[in-house]
């Protein structure tokens, strides 16, 4: 009961202190506001031209393929693609290189030869494609031309109906948009910021002068320590439960279905930070504890990915990144949210409630050993 | 039967021993003045029978139990009025009572019951809704007390309880406290105020250096200083009284002025009025009285320890 009376100081205390409130609610939600709508077109899986420039010359002007050509160009210039017919003693591969086309066709009756931009990589794919559906369907009309050669004006006439090109995704609903992410990386972010407070957790008790009458009560050094650590890391919890809550029924944030298993993963990472935070007041004295913790807790959110996606980094930067607790936590929450991969929830569980334990046992050895709080 | 026994304690940091070799006891019933100078050892005794530190040497009992075998026993007699506020600013004073009294065991309607009882006791029953931020110092200074007595102690140790508080709240704590003996509490009181101490305490001790060096009834203090005098003199204006010269006057042992008062401490068998008068008069001081105060505290106390307790 007096570890439960402690815990229950901790957390009213916690909650009607005005700047704590701020600092753990106001500000994860106001910096996902603000990243998650600058940095939106980071996160877009759509890309866009103006206009894909491909360049041909027909080699066999009186064969059916001029014709079906001829079609089939009607189609591109409504797909927005500008095929310009060069004359056959102009240099395509040349006009390619020189990065004025995005692609040079060569068409004859026995195939295309194509030339893409090493530049131009998406365009000069996207006109690669379209060639190959035109070569296909080329194929496909002559071989029912020879089975029925009265229907060649009306197959090669077809050339220019349907589409060319289709746009198709093996992910596109299951990757995150940036309220998506950054509502993830807060949420992370504030659940470690749980460290800053906790290197107070005993000192503030001196600083207000009640650590006299916590010591003078008779209650052990252990019921005052779990009292604490588990006042504070439910309040901090609730603290990360109120910003994902924020951020999926307000902002509309993607959380997945596995709520417990986010949420516990979450609980963890409070737990740890709770730990590093009061092992940190042990091991520093005075203010240095605290000047330390607010040191290292910036420098792994920037390396852990809070304030940008990591997705996109290679070599040294992804080995720095997994110093950090945010990195780790953020990847298993990104496939537990976004592959359903539940089982991603334990490695980093289990490390988190690890250095719990390690850092809440040198604590103990750290108080007992202490005279005073 | 003694409260509080403390035998040959001693405590060290290091190389410098802030209690030497101390031996106290406390009766019940008793107000015991602990009267010390800022580093004489007073608060780190208080803070050994408060479990706060542990004696390097020597036996502290508390109800005839030694602290260091049964802490708990002697944590759950003893409430504490620390020198320096001890409450949490976001809980209101009903909540400030409630959680500390919880510490000691007290639950449910007992719980409630007793946290009323103190908040009534000190006055704020019509304000163990509010916060503290909205106190006056005396207030929190009576919010202060209520924490430490909600679980009713046997032994009650205040530490300097009407610092920097009104007159008003003064006279209110020094009743608390007599009231509180009233009801069976034997209470450690110190305090920087000598009239206060001589006022309600029923036994005083005088620490220096770690060590009691005089201790009885306020009487047997006082006996104990027979061979000097103390003379008040008061003057319109403390500008040009010569404090220095008064002090080469022989016999004079020490000389101060205190709003508009001049005391000066002399050896008894030496009479040297006339000249204090004439030096005065030299120097052209407005005197307004002279009277020759029987021996207090204050002069017991500057007596044996070569200093005032303010110093």
């Amino acid at each position: 009961m007096k570890i439960a009376s402690i815990a229950w100081k901790e957390v009213v205390t916690t909650i009607r202190d005005r700047r704590a409130f701020l600092f753990m609610l106001a500000f994860p939600i106001v910096l996902m506001l603000i990243l998650g709508s600058a940095l939106s077109n980071a996160f877009t899986d759509s890309l866009s031209f103006d206009e894909l420039k491909l360049a041909y010359t027909l080699e066999d002007q009186a064969s059916p393929v001029e014709s079906y050509w001829n079609g089939f160009s009607t189609s591109l210039a409504s797909s927005g693609v500008a095929a310009t017919a060069l004359s056959a003693e102009a240099d395509g591969q040349a006009a390619v290189k020189n990065g004025e086309y995005a692609a040079y066709a060569k068409i004859g009756s026995d195939g295309i030869a194509f030339y893409g931009s090493s530049k131009l990589t998406v365009e000069s794919d996207i006109l690669q494609a379209m060639l190959a559906s035109f070569a296909n369907r080329y194929s496909l009309a002559m071989a029912a031309a020879s089975q029925a050669p009265d229907a060649l004006p009306s197959l090669l006439a077809a050339a220019g109906s349907g589409t060319y090109v289709r746009e198709t995704s093996l992910t596109a609903d299951r990757a995150p948009n940036s309220m998506d992410y950054y509502a993830m990386a807060m949420s992370t972010m504030i659940a470690f910021y749980a460290c800053m407070s906790a290197t107070q957790l005993f000192r503030s008790e001196k600083l207000r002068h009640t650590a006299l009458r916590l010591t003078a009560a008779p209650l052990s050094k252990g019921e005052l320590f779990a009292g604490k650590i588990i006042g504070s890391t439910v309040i901090n919890f609730v603290f990360v439960i109120a910003v994902v809550a924020f951020s999926r029924f307000v902002l509309g944030a993607e959380w997945g279905s596995h709520y417990g298993s986010v949420l516990l993963l979450l609980f963890t990472e409070v737990l740890l930070a709770v730990s590093v935070g009061v092992g940190a007041s042990y091991l520093f004295k005075s203010d240095g504890g605290s000047s330390v913790v607010m040191m290292v807790t910036q420098i792994f959110s920037f390396i852990g990915g809070a304030y940008f996606p990591l997705s996109g980094m290679t070599g040294w930067w992804v080995w720095v990144a997994k110093l950090s607790p945010l990195y780790w936590i953020n990847n298993a929450l990104a496939r537990i949210i976004y592959s359903d991969d539940v089982q991603a929830m334990w490695p980093t569980l289990l490390l988190n409630v690890i250095l719990s334990v390690l850092f809440l046992s040198l604590c103990a050895a750290f108080m007992r050993k202490k005279e005073a709080l | 039967m003694n409260v509080l026994d403390i035998r040959n304690v001693t405590k060290t940091f290091g190389d410098f021993a802030a209690v030497d070799n101390m031996s106290l006891s406390v009766r019940e019933g008793e107000i015991f003045g602990f009267l010390g100078a800022n580093g004489a050892g007073k608060s780190t005794t208080i803070h050994m029978v408060s479990s706060l530190l542990k004696a390097t040497k020597g036996d502290i009992e508390i109800l005839g139990k030694n602290i260091a075998k049964f802490p708990r026993f002697a944590k759950a007699n003893i409430g504490i009025v620390p020198q320096d506020l001890a409450i949490y600013e976001q809980l209101t004073a009903y909540e400030n009572v409630r959680f500390f009294a919880g510490l000691y065991g007290l639950r449910g309607s007992l719980l409630q019951e007793r946290t009323e009882e103190a908040l009534e006791f000190v006055g704020l029953g019509d304000k163990a809704k509010s916060f503290p931020k909205s106190f006056s110092g005396g207030m929190k200074r009576r919010l202060n007390i209520a924490c430490a007595i909600a679980h009713r102690p046997k032994l009650i140790i205040m530490d300097e309880p009407t610092v920097g508080i009104d007159p008003h709240s003064r006279n209110y704590i020094l009743q608390s406290v007599r009231k509180l003996n009233e009801m069976g509490c034997t209470i450690i009181y110190t305090s920087h105020y000598m009239e206060e101490v001589e006022e309600i305490c029923t036994r005083i001790a005088i620490v220096d250096h770690g060590k009691i060096i005089a201790e009885g009834t306020k009487e047997q203090l006082k006996a104990i200083v027979t061979d000097t005098k103390e003379i008040w003199i008061g003057v319109r204006s403390e500008e040009g009284v010569g404090i220095e010269a008064l002090r080469s006057i022989p016999g004079i042992v020490s000389a101060r002025i205190d709003d508009g008062m001049i005391k000066l401490q002399s050896k008894a068998e030496i009479n040297n009025l006339n000249e204090i008068i004439q030096q005065l008069i030299r120097s052209r001081a407005d005197i307004r009285s002279v009277e020759e105060q029987a021996p207090n505290l204050e002069s017991v106390f500057l007596t044996l320890t070569g200093r005032n307790l303010r110093d």
